[in-house]
């Protein structure tokens, strides 16, 4: 009977090595960011290739585990979401990759701490790096109010990304000469939204494996 | 484990098998030898006459046991039809309700009944049938015959239904056929090859029998069939093929010597036939559950 | 609007003194395939043959409650009247082995003394056997002993007997549990098939088998019905933590 359950937990190792490279890769990026740092943000870039391979064991064993086991009800609902939360990850790691790549890109020696201020770019970063924290623990520990509480925090960043628009306009229009850092900024203020998608997306499937209930395309 | 050698064992092996083989041997020689015996005196007596003749008096040539063949056939027939229906109702009520006290009893009266001795049964049936009726009859020696045929159909009836699963007696009740019907169209049926076995030995079980009859169809050197009165034939004395063995071999004459080995040699081919028919009857109704 | 046929309110049944099936309340709905699901020992068995009362056969056996085929009582019916209605099929096979395959299907007719017509038997006959999915494989054969077909095909035979009755209810009691993978998906095809024109409960240790071809499922453990809803929910969020331990195979 437990033979099911060491499929389970090791599925769930799998997931949490994942899950601890992505939130690496995220940490690393940031400080890159913040350093400029072009060593470091190569070091994410290629970090991605390990992402990308954890994403297909994963997926192998998901596979297995549905044809070898027939998983049913709360054991069916783990793997499913185990399946996207797979896809979410790799995605975060997609993103963390392409926020590095600007950082690679980027011709400057620095980045203009006033942007990073004025456009709450850093505050957004830190946000997206807590919530992946909280759903790690969330999804080890089955708890799906620390899941919940990450909407809070999605709201946040739906509104740096809202206002972002106009205050990096605003900066642009001042400083002509850093446009391109401007428009990176903007670009990684995009990236960081869609993050905190992905975000919400697992948090849905921790609260599906969980309880079972659907929240997905739910306006409350 | 270690013993002796693994030659020493073979060596066992082989003798033990040659023992049982000898044995084997041992116990057939006197079969053989007494269905050769008979076999050779008997064939000499059969011919044309020996099956249509009657038996003639002291000191004529030939003659033969018509009214014995036909007695034993009748007396047989009368006997089956009377023990059949009974043997296989009880047969079918030991094995519907065989938990029950009167189950337990009566499967211990029918294999008393099988046990006693056949002459015990002749002098009981002496007693109330042939005293009562004055004279001895055919019909009190199928009576005798009957009843010793009961166990045997009673006991293999019960023993062939046992084996029937109790799946198709419920297969049957699914389908909403009724209790009797189920037993009558169903399961008799799937036990018809063990039940038809079983009446088949115990005809050729009483076949030989002669002490019931000593006391009871008694013997009748007339044929005294009549085919218009069957009934009516019944209740006269009457002749059978273990009758004649009987007087015959013990008489001094030779020529009733003769007869005697013959009519020896024609129950033999009789029951042997009987068992041919059983092994016959049990492949061609056997039905696979 | 689902129709119900068979209703069981506050139905128990005992071995003796064994209570083995306690309290069970529930609606069986017309067309509609409901499986049976439950730990070996838990009554479901039992519970099937209270419905076509071949229960009581047992020595000692008694029920409590009721059970309602539409709005009869089916303790108050004639066991044989309602037994025509309620057709079983039995975990092994067992066609009648004096009969040929055609004597089998019209078994329930022939034994019952119905008197069927020549051209009446053939229709029934064949029909019964297309039901079944049988007619094609047997169709040339018809007069040969039941018991020397496959034990999915004998199976199958037995589904069309049952049929041929032209039954309101089938129930069947583990009828694929000695069958192949490719029998026990034909007569799975086959119930799907059937429930366009029967209702029908099937008793499976199969789980796979529930959830492909039930619409209903009630988990039974120790006499007691622990849920009863659609199989989809059950098999993807069932409401008992038992029911739940029982699916994923972490029982006890
Ligand atoms: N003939 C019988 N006499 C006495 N008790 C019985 C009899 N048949 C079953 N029982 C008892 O009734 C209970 C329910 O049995 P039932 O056969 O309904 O179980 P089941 O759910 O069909 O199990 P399985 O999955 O093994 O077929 C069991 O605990 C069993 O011990
Ligand atoms: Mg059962």
């Amino acid at each position: 009977m437990a033979h099911i359950d060491d499929e389970l937990e090791g599925l769930k190792r799998e997931m949490l090595g994942m899950w601890t490279l992505v939130q690496l890769q995220l940490k690393k990026g940031l400080e890159s960011l913040t350093k400029l740092d072009k060593d470091l943000a190569r070091e994410v870039i290629l970090s991605e290739k390990r992402v990308n391979s954890y994403e297909l064991k994963l997926d192998r064993d998901c596979e297995n585990i549905f044809a070898l086991f027939s998983p049913v009800a709360v054991d069916l609902r783990y793997v499913l979401a185990v399946l996207k939360i797979n896809n979410n990850l790799e995605r975060i790691g997609d993103i963390a990759e392409g926020i590095a790549r600007f950082v690679v890109d980027v011709d400057d020696n620095s980045f203009d701490n006033n942007l990073l201020d004025i456009s709450e770019l850093l505050l957004m970063y830190e946000e997206c790096i807590s919530m992946m924290e909280s759903l790690k623990i969330a999804f080890e520990t089955e708890d799906t109010k620390l899941a919940r509480s990450i909407f809070k925090q999605d709201e946040i960043l739906d509104e740096i990304n809202f206002n972002a628009n106009e205050i990096i306009a605003n900066y642009i229009r001042n400083n002509i000469d850093k446009t391109e850092q401007g428009l990176y900024a903007l670009s990684i203020i995009r990236k960081l939204e869609r993050v905190g998608d992905q975000c919400k997306n697992i948090a849905e499937e921790i609260i599906f494996y969980v309880e079972a209930k659907v929240l997905k395309h739910k306006k409350d | 484990m270690k013993g002796q050698g693994i030659t020493f064992r073979r060596i066992k092996d082989v003798f033990v098998k040659g023992l049982i083989i000898l044995m084997a041997g041992c116990s057939v020689v006197p079969l053989v030898a007494i269905l050769y015996y008979v076999f050779k005196q008997g064939i000499e007596a059969i011919n044309w006459d020996f099956f249509t003749q009657l038996p003639k008096p002291v000191g004529e040539v030939g003659g033969g046991i018509a009214n014995a063949i036909v007695g034993s056939l009748l007396i047989i027939f009368f006997a089956a039809a009377m023990a059949i229906p009974f043997g296989i109702s009880i047969g079918v009520y030991l094995s519907e309700h065989g938990e029950t006290k009167l189950a337990y009893f009566t499967r211990l009266v029918v294999d008393a009944l099988q046990g006693i001795p056949s002459i015990v049964i002749g002098i009981v049936i002496y007693i109330w049938v042939v005293k009562p009726m004055g004279h001895f009859s055919a019909f009190s020696g199928s009576i005798a015959l009957g009843i010793m045929m009961i166990p045997i159909i009673a006991r293999s009836t019960e023993e062939t239904l046992k084996l029937i699963p109790f799946s198709l007696k419920e297969a049957s009740l699914a389908l909403g056929v009724p209790y009797y019907k189920t037993m009558m169209k169903v399961i008799i049926p799937s036990g018809l090859s063990g039940i038809l076995s079983g009446i088949i030995l115990s005809i050729a079980r009483i076949t030989g029998e002669t002490a019931p009859l000593l006391f009871t169809a008694f013997g009748n050197p007339f044929f005294n069939f009549d085919i218009q009165h069957p009934i009516h034939t019944m209740l006269t004395p009457m002749s059978s093929m273990p009758l004649i063995i009987f007087n015959y071999a013990t008489s001094p004459y030779d020529d009733w010597h003769r007869l005697a080995w013959g009519t020896a040699f024609l129950l033999l081919v009789f029951v042997l036939m009987l068992n041919i028919i059983t092994k016959i009857a049990t492949r061609k109704w056997k039905v696979q559950f | 609007m689902e129709s119900t046929v068979l209703t069981a309110s506050k139905f128990g049944a005992y071995f003796g003194k064994n209570h083995v099936l306690k309290n069970i309340n529930l609606d069986i709905y017309k067309n509609k395939i409901t499986a049976i699901m439950g730990p070996s020992g838990c009554g479901k068995t039992t519970f099937i043959r209270c419905i076509n009362r071949l229960h009581e056969l047992t020595p000692g056996a008694t029920v409590e409650g009721n059970l309602f085929l539409h709005d009869e009582d089916i303790y108050k019916m004639y066991p044989i009247i309602l037994r025509k209605k309620a057709g079983m099929v039995f975990q092994r096979p067992n066609p009648f082995p004096s009969m040929s395959i055609y004597e089998n299907v019209i078994a329930g007719y022939t034994l019952n003394g119905i008197k069927l017509k020549k051209q009446e038997k053939d229709e029934l006959v064949q029909e019964s056997l297309e039901d079944a999915a049988l007619w094609n494989e047997v169709k040339d054969t018809l007069h040969k002993k039941g018991t020397f077909l496959s034990g999915g095909q004998q199976q199958r035979l037995c589904i069309a007997r049952a049929i041929a009755m032209k039954p309101e209810i089938l129930l069947l009691d583990e009828a694929t549990s000695a069958l192949d993978p490719i029998s026990t998906a034909s007569i799975e095809e086959l119930l799907l098939e059937l429930k366009k024109n029967y209702t029908i409960i099937i008793v499976t240790h199969n789980m796979q088998q529930a959830a492909r071809v039930s619409d209903k499922t009630a988990f039974f453990y120790l006499g007691e019905l622990i849920e009863y809803d659609e199989t989809k929910n059950i098999f993807t969020n069932p409401k008992n933590p038992k029911t739940q331990n029982y699916i994923t195979g972490r029982f006890g």
